[in-house]
């Protein structure tokens, strides 16, 4: 009934995509992760105008669906980047910008607000009394945050910071409406030559699959070691 | 060594300490008595900055300090004089009992590890801890870990160790292991301020006892003084719920 020899052949087409889906996570892992927690300060420390800004932002984020925020993007950040590139003299054309950068964008928006929420709620659960004591021996906040505050608030973040990760995984599919030749996209077009679309989302299932996989167990492998401080038992 | 004039602190809209005036020598033992809400933690904490008072002068040797317009870099080297022993002891629930001690050596004062090291298993070792340098605050008792609090104060070498209620999180039974270890640190001379219910403490080892009500201070004098002949009203009636009127031992 399912033509095996495409299912095998199609997987890795679709795994071809992995890279760029794996890439875009990557990317925006980075930038997200210190710039939300410089928001999650912000809030926590109720910064005047970086507080409001920051929740405006992170309702407006949370309000928009990702495919909606992709449309948006895409159709409005080649404006935006066509006026920029005529003011510096930028000689590339709108048309032949890879579409990764916008999905760099995109993406980078979508996670910068999710993990700001992820660290400010794991700095809640790190007791006020740890930077008082900090302070009182005469580390300064910064040494604080690095040797004490951030290692506790991380044990609490690590599971949420891996469901944002395989969130944004999957989220990458949805990169086909930037025309981004990612797992989705490559193993679809692959399926439309003989209709095999069942072989086709099975293969695309299991690559995403693999993938969360993957990310699930480094995060646990790194959750374990962290905790020792926590369940130390003697 | 250390003196406080006029200290004024409100949160919101209560004012929590009125005008406090205080004056600590070298060596002193200071015991700070008072019903709860009078502003005693709120003292202490003031005088560490973990508050900061609206008002008020401190003069500590021959830095001059403004409470209210007090820059960082002064705060910082209040922090290096002063330190302080939680109620909740706060340990760092990250690291050892020795990397707790160790911690503002290493990073505060940039003290090389191994002297460190030795300061902390020597502060440890004086509050009968040596057999439990890696343990981490998870795995001690309450008494154990308000110990090791105080194994971090005096690893700082203080010129004043700033007490807040340090056996009022204890059980009762473990409250006389952390008593016997102050004691021990007075008799060694360090200079203490002390916000404590334990009258023990307070008639054996202070030399000068404080009573606090309403945010200001009614009555100070030593331990002889207060507890045997109390002048202010208040004092007696505070006096009177927490020690027995007449003991009588053989």
């Amino acid at each position: 009934m399912l033509d095996y020899k495409f299912l095998v052949d199609t997987f890795f087409v679709a795994l071809s995509g992995a890279p760029i889906a794996i890439l875009i996570t990557i990317v925006s892992l980075l930038i997200a992760i210190p710039l939300g927690f410089l928001l999650a300060l912000a809030r926590l420390n109720k910064v005047p105008f970086l507080n409001r800004l920051t929740q405006v932002y992170i309702s407006f984020i949370r309000g928009t669906p990702m495919i909606v925020l992709i449309f948006i993007i895409y159709n409005s950040a080649p404006l935006i980047l066509v006026s920029i590139f005529a003011k510096l003299n930028i000689k590339t054309n709108i048309y032949d910008v890879n579409p990764i950068w916008y999905a760099f964008i995109v993406f980078s928006l979508n996670t910068i607000a999710i993990l700001s929420e992820v660290f400010r709620s794991a700095l809640i659960t790190v007791n006020k009394g740890q930077l008082e004591a900090a302070q009182s021996v005469g580390l300064t906040n910064t040494q604080a945050y690095i040797t004490i505050i951030i290692p506790q608030a991380l044990v609490v973040a690590l599971p949420n910071i891996c469901t944002a990760t395989t969130n944004l995984i999957k989220a990458t599919s949805l990169g086909y409406a930037m025309s981004l030749q990612e797992i989705n996209l490559r193993a679809k077009v692959a399926a439309n030559v003989g209709y095999n679309y069942i072989e086709a989302y099975i293969d695309i299932f299991l690559v995403y699959l693999i993938l969360c996989m993957a990310v699930e167990y480094g995060f646990k492998y790194y959750e374990k070691r962290l905790r020792t401080y926590k369940f130390a038992n003697t | 060594m250390l003196e406080i004039k006029n200290i004024h602190k409100a949160f919101g809209k209560s004012e929590v300490l009125k005008g406090v005036d205080l004056k600590i020598n070298k060596g002193d033992v200071v015991v700070i008595l008072g019903p709860s809400g009078s502003g005693k933690t709120t003292l202490l904490r003031c005088i560490n900055f973990l508050e900061k008072a609206d008002e008020g002068h401190a003069r500590f040797g021959e830095i001059d300090i403004n409470f209210k317009t007090a820059s960082r870099k002064q705060i910082h080297e209040i922090r290096q004089k002063v330190a302080f022993v939680f109620q909740n002891h706060n340990l760092f629930n990250n690291k050892t009992a020795l990397e707790n001690v160790t911690l503002g050596l290493i990073i505060g004062r940039k003290i090389p590890k191994e002297k460190a090291n030795e300061i902390g298993k020597k502060a440890l070792d004086k509050v009968g801890l040596s057999d439990k340098y890696d343990y981490y605050p998870g795995q001690l008792s309450g008494g154990q870990l308000q110990r090791v609090g105080i194994a971090r104060a005096v690893a700082l070498n203080p010129e004043i160790i700033l007490f807040d209620e340090p056996t009022s999180a204890l059980d009762p039974e473990l409250i006389g292991e952390v008593l016997t270890v102050m004691k021990k640190i007075a008799n060694e001379g360090t200079t203490m301020l002390v916000v404590t219910h334990e009258m023990s403490f307070a008639q054996d080892v202070a030399n000068k006892v404080i009573f606090m009500d309403g945010g200001v201070i009614l009555e100070e004098g030593t331990p002889n003084e207060i507890f045997r002949s109390p002048k202010h009203e208040r004092t007696k009636q505070f006096l009177k719920r927490v020690i027995p009127e007449f003991s009588y031992s053989i």
